[in-house]
């Protein structure tokens, strides 16, 4: 039941980010919602895990868009491994450290899109209005990240994503 | 340095890194298919998607049941006074029109008007996931016909390009994208020709390449030349917003207002059985060489 969550979780987040939130975007922008789980689950399960879960997440986005296959796989595993390399160093329940973690894990995978980007294609040219959607998406993603941190944390403590036992 | 080269999970890691490296490079020009997984999640996801649509539909006619009906009626008496305007332009224009057909008859011009191109009816299920990119999912795929390069339109004008099909859906690049470039004309001189690009937001395009001594100023429309594979004569762009001087000094560029609004975009239009003048004519010359 798990494994299938943990699956379940970035699908339905395509979904939404591609119907629910392009309705109610901020200023043109959507929030990343599968960056947010790769982020909480690195974080709350350390770097090795949260790199494999980060570049799955990733890959099944840019399967998705079919164009540019892996840019979302690398920059979502390694954020995901750097992220998880914190989880040592912060006590995880406090709901302000999820913020932190989303905010420092959201600049994180724009800045690696954009080298990624930069260095592989011309597409991204760094200007001015991508600079302005990552810091929309940083402020989207801050907002949502409460109430998801409060449930997933919940969730991994004693609910559905429990490691040590199924509910 | 005998641990690092040992260690296998370091191997195994820049095996993945170089190897997805070598992915995203072979993905990043234009893919002619898509491989049989991203048809299948793409098709998984369209029902769905689908549903989201329906399910607004349906609110919106909860919402009209429980509207006052004074505002329905105001809602009525604006639209029948809008259908009489209409009524009386399509007929001066339907006049016009006939006379454009002997004219052009007369002087032996191609009929380029947009009657002659079959078209399919799509909604829009779905935009974007993120923003790097400017594109949308429509409910018509290659069960309806719809292939590849087929270009997309709004009663408003010009939307995009189909970018790649699945059987239930299609993933539509809009002029908006980075990637897009459409040969473009003004209208009202129909000298001054130029490309037009996606600067990567909804709300303004850059017409590039324009010679300076062109005419160009704001407030002119903007259409598509026909000078390219995928998009007709004569559909709408946008409207020119200001004009510069690039920094070389002798081409202008000019900021130019979409005239679609992509935000409240719910239908479109794919132009199935478009073929290019260009390769019109190559046909008529082969016949031509094929009969003499």
């Amino acid at each position: 039941m798990r494994y299938f969550i943990l699956c379940f979780l970035p699908f339905i987040a395509i979904f939404l980010e591609s119907t629910f939130f392009r309705a109610y975007s901020l200023f043109g922008t959507v929030p990343d919602l599968v960056l947010i789980f790769v982020v909480f689950y690195s974080f709350l399960h350390g770097d090795n895990k949260g790199a494999v879960y980060g570049f799955l997440c990733g890959l099944l986005e840019d399967l998705y868009m079919g164009r540019f296959i892996g840019v979302n796989a690398l920059s979502k595993g390694i954020t995901g491994f750097i992220i998880g390399r914190l989880q040592v160093r912060f006590f995880n329940e406090n709901v302000l450290v999820g913020l932190l973690v989303v905010l420092i894990g959201t600049v994180l995978n724009s800045v690696l899109m954009l080298v990624l980007g930069w260095s592989s294609f011309s597409v991204f040219n760094i200007d001015a209005s991508i600079i302005s959607a990552a810091i929309f998406q940083s402020l989207y993603n801050l907002l949502l990240a409460v109430p998801i941190y409060v449930l997933y944390y919940n969730s991994f403590q004693k609910g559905l994503l429990n490691v040590t036992g199924e509910k | 340095m005998r641990k690092f080269i040992k260690n296998k999970y370091l191997w195994l890691v820049l095996i993945v890194f170089i190897g997805t490296l070598w992915l995203i490079n072979n993905t990043s020009s234009e893919r002619n298919n898509i491989t049989l997984l991203e048809k299948m999640l793409r098709d998984a996801y369209t029902p769905l998607q689908s549903g989201v649509v329906e399910f607004k539909e349906n609110l919106g006619s909860v919402n009209a049941f429980f509207a006052s009906k004074q505002q329905m009626q105001q809602q009525i008496d604006s639209l029948e006074a809008e259908n009489q305007q209409l009524i009386m332009a399509n007929q001066i224009l339907r006049e016009d029109k006939m006379e454009l057909r002997r004219l052009r008859s007369l002087l032996g011009f191609q009929d380029i008007s947009l009657d002659k191109y079959q078209m399919v009816g799509a909604r829009v299920i779905a935009r974007s996931p993120n923003n790097w990119y400017r594109n949308m999912v429509i409910d018509k795929g290659s069960d309806s016909g719809i292939k590849k390069g087929m270009a997309v339109i709004s009663p408003q004008g010009l939307v995009g390009r189909v970018a790649s099909v699945s059987r239930d859906s299609a993933h539509v690049d809009l002029i908006i994208h980075r990637e897009i470039a459409v040969g473009a004309i003004i209208q009202e001189n129909r000298e001054t020709q130029g490309i037009v690009e996606g600067l990567g937001n909804n709300n303004s395009l850059r017409m590039v390449n324009i010679p300076y001594y062109s005419t160009i100023k704001a407030g002119n429309n903007i259409v598509t030349s026909g000078l390219s594979e995928s998009y007709p004569k004569g559909l709408d762009i946008g409207r020119v917003k200001e004009v510069e001087l690039q920094p070389d000094g002798i081409l202008l560029s000019a900021l130019v207002e979409p005239s679609v609004d992509f935000d409240k975009l719910e239908e479109v239009l794919v132009i199935v059985n478009y073929k290019p003048e260009l390769l019109l004519n190559d046909e008529v010359n082969t016949d031509e060489e094929i009969g003499g």
